[in-house]
């Protein structure tokens, strides 16, 4: 890891399998999904760490697991110190204080029932927060002014307000109880391009004040680079790449990161009509049947005749920080090897 | 260039001021909300009309009814062939037995009532828990509850109605707790199967990611929640608990004292003069199908208020 | 109106539009409810093998627009006035069955969600024969092989086996391919796509945008995109118009757009998205208020409230989308545009 700030999340060979099971009455395990199949990795106090991938990459189980919301199946991941994945369900509670999540959709995940002073006070109240009631309700006010809400906002209910609105409840109701850390699972998506901003410079500008140490899901690359030190690159629950987000973008090494990157569509057409866009061949294979070797090597455009199909690649550090899985990552960075199927002119090329 | 410097002097009292324009002091409720959309739903009003007229009916039948409700007291009017049809002194005439059929209507609106308030409650109170303890708990508490229900599922209503019965005699309780029976699986398996769609709700989750206890994350979140369609269906078994009522009476299973008056046992009474008098029967046919159909309109309508995609 | 000098600019760059679209105007009724202007006047055109986009974010009437466009709005509760003229015939005076035969004949859409556009109980390759069998007249085998010859032509691999398959045993990226076939069935002039690429990953959308482009370069066909994702309008577009409460706020080519955006809002939103591309640091200039932050057309601009650059001038009642006197080969509709690119203060 580059050095500086003690690490605060330490996640060893996280592995959550979910079994599928077939038949009506006695239900027999026919396979797993492989939702997330050994990771490991760090995050430093008061940084961010983005993970990025597309749907059914495992990011979203990741940051469950990582906060025992979904039970890991092998693994450990010690929160400042401690092995979350041996404490006891009461146990597991109280410490969930110190840690929260920030979920995609704040319509769905606050309960439409609720006024947001209900909303904000109830995790002080499972906590006994000090104080009582009168402090809480203060605190309420308190928090609504961190998020850039007005107070008469207590009085309201999730649906009264607009999408962005309803996300800075959420982000108020995680930073309730002062929590080191702070998981937020695509927390600008569901949110107009307009607003985006709004929510991802809140969460900065909380950062700051409050110290937090954020892990970041999401798809959109640019948002998780702008947002994070560093990120990790998600493909079938294994993670292919980590690096220091400025050189992800500057120096990609997996295949899949340089497929992502180049696919990601920037507004400005003099950029649109230049740029050398890597199609991927095919679909994501199911997460139940991983490809042998390298998971990717079924759509990589770099794929090499030998290793790839039959040895799994380890996770080694080329630069420091700078974490691959490809055997061939040092060839593809030199150039030494080039994608199959690339298309300088896409409108006149035909490799669709 | 037609150019303006930006933010260049806005005028006192601007509209333009303060993006955020909702200041109202409170909030509308999911409950308040819904109670706006039902005002402004025609069907939901005619529901609601029928079902109240219907109550203050029952609530004021000795106040509304022109004579007592006991006992035949102009049976030597009425011959095997003739029943006297409307008077000044009869509204609607008499019924077969010489009572006044106005005063019978009026009477029978708070039997039907009575019983169907008191079996739907009951059958709400036992399925609710049932479902609430599969659905909260699950696991093998689910499972075996779950058997249970279905198979009172799998008896047809009318006939564990009639065994109910059978066991406990001919009393309007029975009448109750045969009717409340029949309801028990629809509840249990309802709010069970809501419970269990919201298990993997995001608020859920989201609850216990901010370390609430389990059985306040079931209680305060979850089955509230999942109380909508269970109300909703209450409100629709209400209605087919009024016919079940009169079903029961028709099958010579319901309330046993002939001096109570309640429409289906009027209905069954009218038979052989169908042809004559075709009022006798007609008359609590109609009141059967009206309080029926109220409260089917007051509960579809709740339904859609209810449902969140008409929530903005 | 502009309504003739717009034709007459886009007679002289395009020639004779394909569709033209005449103040367009969709309101909402609802009872006991103020009626809502979901589409407050839009004009645009669509010349043959050209590539028009509605931006904008939810709410501002894009979708809408296309759908009223396609006569697909329900009859009721819905109020539609203005043209839309398709070769100079007005679809809005179209009967009901007139409008069901050139729907998939001549013009054709792809929906965003391409799981509810497919029909789940039916084979995708019955959903592709019949569209060629009813608007074409081709008999079984004949649709057969033409079926089969549009899946391997939109990229779905095994054609044959495919044809058998139902929606939800292909993945996202393969049920919008399998749609963009049936809407290809039939050689339409004109394919409106409502944000086909949103419910798809940006690796499977890379590849379905190729597809597109691909196809409206060799067949010439029109197209309509629609889509809340500047990225994808700077790949794909030709023209570009940003919609905002209603209203086409800004029009210009693609390369002008993004080189000179000069309505608040374009500039605004192009700020505040982070970019790939660029150095990394530094806070993001986000607009204000959210999109319910409106105010009505006719007392002034719809953006102002949430505008760093609003004043009292900008409460001009229904403001007109004019040409820009800086940049002629654009319009909009903005009291205080932002300086293009080079221009003192």
């Amino acid at each position: 890891m580059t050095g500086g700030g003690d690490v605060l999340l330490e996640v060893r060979d996280l592995e959550v399998h979910f079994p599928i099971r077939s038949g009506v009455l006695l239900q027999r395990t026919v396979g797993h999904v492989r939702a997330v199949d050994g990771i490991s990795l760090d995050v430093r106090r008061g940084t961010t760490l983005g993970l990025v991938g597309e749907s059914g990459c495992g990011k979203s189980t990741l940051g469950r697991a990582v906060l025992r919301l979904v039970e890991p199946t092998g693994g450990s991941v010690r929160f400042d110190g401690v092995d979350l994945t041996t404490l006891s369900p009461e146990e597991l509670r109280r410490s969930r204080r110190r840690m929260q999540m920030v979920f995609q959709d704040p319509m769905a995940s606050l309960d439409p029932r609720q006024d947001v002073e209900s909303l904000l006070v109830e995790p002080m109240r499972a906590h006994r927060l000090d104080g009582g009631p009168t402090a809480w309700r203060a605190r309420v006010r308190e928090l609504l002014g961190l998020v850039g809400l007005p107070s008469t906002a207590a009085a309201k209910y999730p649906h009264e307000f607009s999408g962005g609105q309803r996300q800075r409840i959420g982000i108020a109701r995680a930073i309730a109880l002062e929590p080191d850390l702070v998981i937020a699972d695509e927390p600008v998506s569901a949110l107009d391009v307009s607003v985006q901003a709004q929510v991802v410079n809140l969460l900065e500008e909380l950062q700051e004040r409050l110290g937090l140490t954020y892990v970041v899901i999401a798809h959109d690359l640019a948002v998780v680079r702008h947002i994070s030190d560093e990120i990790g690159v998600m493909y079938l629950g294994a993670l292919v790449e980590q690096s220091p987000s400025e050189q992800l973008y500057l120096q990609p090494l997996h295949p899949y990161t340089i497929s992502l990157i180049s696919a990601i569509p920037v507004p400005d057409p003099e950029v649109e009509d230049r740029r050398e866009r890597i199609l991927l061949a095919g679909d994501l294979p199911s997460p139940a049947a991983p490809p042998p070797g390298c998971r990717f090597h079924t759509r990589c455009p770099f794929r090499q005749p030998t290793r790839c199909d039959d040895e799994v690649p380890a996770l080694r550090e080329l630069a420091p920080g700078h974490r691959v899985a490809c055997h061939w990552a040092e060839d593809v960075r030199d150039g030494r090897i080039v994608a199959a199927e690339s298309a300088h002119d896409p409108t006149a090329a035909g490799t669709v | 260039m037609t150019l303006i410097a930006p933010g260049a002097g806005s005028a006192a009292g601007d509209p333009l001021e303060g993006p955020t324009a909702t200041v109202d002091e409170h909030g509308t409720s999911l409950w308040r909300g819904a109670l706006q959309r039902l005002r402004r739903d025609p069907f939901a009003i005619t529901g609601a009309l029928i079902v109240v007229v219907f109550v203050l009916v029952a609530l004021f039948a000795p106040l509304l009814a022109p004579y007592a409700p006991a006992g035949a007291q102009w049976g030597n009017q009425v011959t095997p062939s003739d029943v006297p049809g409307p008077s000044a002194d009869h509204l609607l005439g008499l019924d077969a037995f010489g009572s006044d059929l106005y005063t019978q209507l009026l009477f029978g609106a708070r039997q039907s009532l009575i019983i169907g308030v008191v079996s739907t409650g009951l059958g709400l109170a036992v399925g609710a828990l049932i479902g609430l303890l599969a659905g909260g708990i699950g696991g093998w508490v689910d499972v075996v509850l779950m058997r249970v229900v279905d198979v009172l599922l799998s008896i047809p209503s009318l006939l564990l109605a009639v065994s109910v019965a059978a066991v406990l005699g001919r009393t309007s309780i029975s009448v109750m707790i045969a009717i409340a029976a029949a309801q028990v699986p629809i509840f249990a398996r309802l709010l069970r199967g809501s419970l269990l769609a919201q298990r993997n709700a995001d608020y859920v989750l989201a609850a216990s990611s901010l370390g609430l206890r389990r059985r306040t994350v079931v209680l305060s979140h979850m089955l509230p929640n999942s109380l909508g369609p269970v109300i909703v269906q209450a409100t629709l078994v209400l209605a087919t608990a009024t016919i079940e009522v009169a079903a029961l009476s028709y099958l010579g299973l319901g309330e046993p004292n002939p001096t109570v008056a309640e429409w289906g046992r009027m209905l069954v009474k009218s038979q052989n003069r169908l042809e004559t008098d075709p009022q006798l029967a007609l008359l609590p046919g109609l009141l059967i199908a009206l309080t029926a159909l109220g409260f089917t309109l007051l509960g579809e309508a709740l339904r859609e208020a209810l449902d969140p995609k008409f929530r903005r | 109106m502009t309504v003739p000098a717009v034709t007459l600019a886009a007679r002289r760059r395009e020639g004779t539009p394909l569709l033209s679209v005449r103040d367009l105007q969709v309101r909402f009724t609802r009872r006991g409810r103020a009626p809502v202007r979901a589409v407050d006047g839009v004009s645009f055109d669509v010349a043959p093998g050209q590539v028009v986009g509605l931006v904008g974010e939810s709410g501002c009437g894009k979708s809408v627009t296309s759908l009223a466009v396609m006569g697909l709005l329900a009859p009721r509760g819905v109020e539609v006035e203005g043209e839309v003229l398709f070769e100079g015939q007005d679809l809005l005076a179209l009967s009901s069955d007139e409008l069901r035969e050139l729907r998939g004949r001549d013009i054709a859409m792809v929906f965003q969600d391409p799981m509810t556009s497919l029909n789940p109980v039916v084979p995708v390759g019955t959903q592709v024969t019949e569209v060629l069998r009813r608007h074409a007249g081709m008999d079984r085998g004949q649709a057969r092989d033409e079926a089969e010859s549009l899946l391997e032509r939109v990229g779905i691999p095994d054609p044959a086996r495919r044809l058998k398959d139902y929606p939800h045993q292909l993945s996202g990226g393969m049920r919008q391919r399998a749609l963009i076939a049936i809407a290809l069935a039939c050689k339409p002039r004109l394919l409106i796509a409502d944000e086909p690429t949103t419910a798809l990953d940006v690796t499977i959308q890379a590849q379905v945008l190729e597809l597109l482009k691909q196809l409206v370069a060799e067949t010439g066909t029109a197209m309509i995109m629609i889509t809340h994702d500047l990225g994808v309008v700077a790949g794909i577009c030709d023209e570009v118009n940003v919609m905002y409460a209603g209203r086409v706020v800004e029009r210009a080519g693609r390369r002008e757009l993004f080189a000179s955006p000069r309505h608040q809002y374009t500039g605004g939103l192009l700020r505040s998205i982070p970019r790939l591309d660029a150095v990394r640091g530094g806070q993001l200039t986000p607009i204000p208020g959210s999109a319910s932050d409106v105010l009505p057309w006719e007392r002034g601009c719809a953006f102002a409230p949430r505008c760093s650059a609003q004043d009292a001038d900008c409460l001009v009642p229904d403001l007109e989308l004019t040409l820009d006197d800086v940049r002629p080969e654009h319009r909009l509709r903005c009291v205080h545009p932002v300086p293009p690119p080079g221009a003192a203060l």
